[in-house]
């Protein structure tokens, strides 16, 4: 069985929350359709913001230094970090500088992916998140489990059980609002007294130096307006050229992302204010190698919208803690697969190949297209036999079972196409008749047995 | 090395074959109606909208919509409504508590109902920790979609600035829309 299938085991045990589970996502996703069919020219602003990301691909240290330069002349400071550990040394230095203690940081992926907050706290310096979700997962103590909806796979019971114990409020009182207007109060304080404050980077605008970051709960902004250090972080690839190039990412992110017309708040940074020290930390961590994998360089055009995320069968029924790459759907297995095959090859076998995910991306990223490669490369790895058996194993459960071979082929599709979708899932959350284009041509089996395949 | 040269080094070293700038080749959504468009949209962010008729007084409007209002917080020259200037208090902490903050928008964005706001106090806490936001808007100052927003000849002319579409909101319980996350809890924008 792969990792993703061991860890789905138990996350689908109870059928009841994988349906509540599928259905909120689900929810989500029917909401960006809605979005996306209210602008007639959605599919050439989708073409146009793909060829954009590849232009600035093409010339990412061009647009990098370009980005530096103005940031620079604005009075911002600018850090560059190789990988995870220097960008954590460089922030750590900057708060130790300030004699900070209380850091108040809004969400950010790549926080997550460099362990940043682990870091500062073994080092006494608290980090509290500011995002209603990432702060409900904070209290949890277990990560979030989505890269926009961080707590979507948590019951408001769970969270008012929480905050009773975190936050003092009333017993048994699990009303979103009652629970919300809690968090707003208790994180007003921290808000007010923290001494720096962080937030990531949706994008960074290469010809004015300035850099976007979007919520809906203005927690960045609060966030920024009191402390004296601002410390923003950003992957790389998070460039933008210009204004114009900005406004295709701005209609197309939280319409994808969350089914919005915008986020409420999409904040424009460009200058420190009176009194107040500004740094941004541009980080690789892997992003210059990725530039140079022909199959995969696409990954670098991804906004982190999660859209791919919503719209998966496999992940909205088996969530995201099945996987092992703390990036969850479509766009954390192509992720996690170019940090590490032999960490996160498990991940690979959580997909039906249905495309849904190629086909809602914003930023048009081939991803059912790469995994499918990727699982074509494992006969070149040493992971091949081992990754190779457990789809074999989950196409044999299937054959074994008429009913339910017989109950898929109604459905639409073949088997072939979900082995481990199949073994772990009732059939009839299958999601019959929604919107999921393009099927492979050809069966994943099939192609499978051709070995390497024509593209 | 520096991580800097290193990392702009290797950038050079895996350089993908150079892709040209695409050129926009679609028309983007635009609008018939503007002011009535603008109140739709408005709408679907959760915000308020108010329009100023000539003889009437933008604070007799600001009164009547938060009549409980006891602290109002403004610098702008003629809001007379106003109880605090937010530019004379030393701290910014200070404005936790402030019932109304009433603050100018540069433009409006007909596609997403976003406001354009450039820091126009000392403190830019003021557009987040109010109670209630009133945003002031010049009603022929609406463009039709963000490519227009962001093509304004001066555009770039800011220190800070944001776009903001209605009031503060979550959804990360059960994906329950609840207004009031961190900032305004309700948002009126008044058309002059
Ligand atoms: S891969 Fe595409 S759909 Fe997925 S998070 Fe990135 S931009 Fe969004």
């Amino acid at each position: 069985m792969s990792s993703h299938a061991k860890a789905a085991e138990k996350f689908i045990a109870d059928r009841e929350r994988t349906a509540w589970h599928d259905q909120a996502l689900y929810f989500v996703r029917e909401k960006r359709d809605r979005m996306a069919q209210g602008v007639p020219e959605w599919e050439a602003l989708r073409e146009m913001a793909s060829r954009m990301k590849r232009h600035t691909i093409s010339r990412l240290g061009y647009y990098l230094e370009m980005f530096e330069r103005h940031a620079t002349a604005n009075g911002v400071h600018v850090h560059w970090a190789k990988d995870a550990e220097e960008h954590n040394r460089i922030v750590y230095e900057i708060i130790q500088k300030h004699g900070g203690k209380r850091l108040v940081k809004s969400k950010s992926m790549l926080a997550e992916e460099c362990g940043l907050t682990p870091y500062l706290e073994a080092r006494g310096v608290e980090a509290v998140e500011s995002d209603l979700g990432e702060r409900i997962m904070q209290l949890m103590g277990t990560p979030p489990s989505h890269i926009v909806l961080p707590a979507i796979h948590v019951k408001r019971e769970e969270v008012g059980k929480v905050f009773e114990r975190e936050l003092n409020t009333e017993l048994d009182n699990s009303d979103p609002t009652y629970l919300t207007h809690a968090a707003r109060k208790s994180l007003r304080q921290n808000f007010l007294h923290a001494d720096i404050a962080m937030t990531g980077v949706n994008f960074a605008v290469a010809s004015s130096g300035a850099f976007v970051v979007c919520t809906n709960e203005g927690n960045a902004d609060m966030g920024t307006s009191f402390p004296k250090v601002h410390i923003a972080i950003m992957g790389l690839e998070k460039v933008v050229p210009d204004y114009d190039a900005l406004a295709l990412y701005v209609r197309l992110l939280a319409r994808s992302a969350t089914g919005q017309p915008s986020t409420t708040y999409t904040s424009h940074y460009k200058k420190p204010v009176e009194g107040q020290e500004m740094h941004i930390v541009i980080v690789d961590n892997g992003r210059s190698d990725i530039l140079a994998n022909a199959a995969h360089v696409n990954m670098l055009k991804c906004l982190r919208c999660g859209s791919c995320i919503n719209t998966c069968p496999v992940y909205r029924r088996t969530g995201g803690y099945s996987y092992s790459y703390f990036i969850p759907g479509p766009v954390g297995i192509n992720l996690g697969m170019l940090k590490s095959p032999e960490k996160y090859a498990g991940n690979l076998s959580a997909c039906t190949l249905c495309h849904s995910c190629s086909n809602v991306c914003p930023a048009k990223i081939d991803l059912a297209e790469q995994i499918y490669r990727w699982r074509q490369d494992l006969d070149g790895m040493h992971l091949a036999s081992k990754e190779k058996k457990f789809i074999d194993k989950g196409l044999k459960f299937v054959m074994e079972r008429p009913s339910l071979f017989y109950a898929a082929i109604k459905a639409g599709r073949t088997a072939e196409h979900m082995p481990r979708f199949v073994l772990y899932n009732r059939l009839d959350a299958w999601g019959i008749g929604r919107e999921l284009p393009d099927f492979a041509p050809e069966t994943f089996n099939a192609l499978w047995k051709k070995g390497k395949v024509k593209e | 090395m520096s991580s800097r040269d290193d990392i702009l080094a290797r950038l050079q070293a895996h350089a993908i074959t150079p892709e040209k700038r695409p050129e926009m080749d679609f028309k983007p959504l635009a609008f018939d109606n503007p002011v009535e468009q603008f109140e739709r949209i408005l709408k679907v962010a959760g915000a308020n909208s108010l329009r100023l008729e000539p003889g009437q007084d933008v604070n007799d409007l600001i009164r009547t919509a938060y009549p409980e209002a006891r602290t109002i917080a403004s610098n702008l020259p003629g809001i007379t409504c106003a109880t605090v200037n937010p530019d004379l208090l030393d701290d910014p902490r200070a404005l936790d508590g402030t019932d109304v903050a009433v603050i100018r928008g540069e433009f409006g964005v007909l596609e997403n109902g976003m406001v354009w706001v450039k820091q126009q106090t000392r403190y830019k806490a003021l557009f987040f920790i109010s109670e209630a936001l009133v945003i002031l808007l010049d009603r022929r100052a609406l463009v039709n979609n963000m490519h227009e927003a962001y093509a304004r000849p001066d555009f770039d002319d800011f220190g800070y600035g944001c776009f903001i579409a209605g009031p503060s909101k979550t959804a990360d319980i059960e994906q329950a829309l609840v207004i009031g996350a961190h900032g305004a809890r309700a948002v009126t924008v008044i058309l002059e």
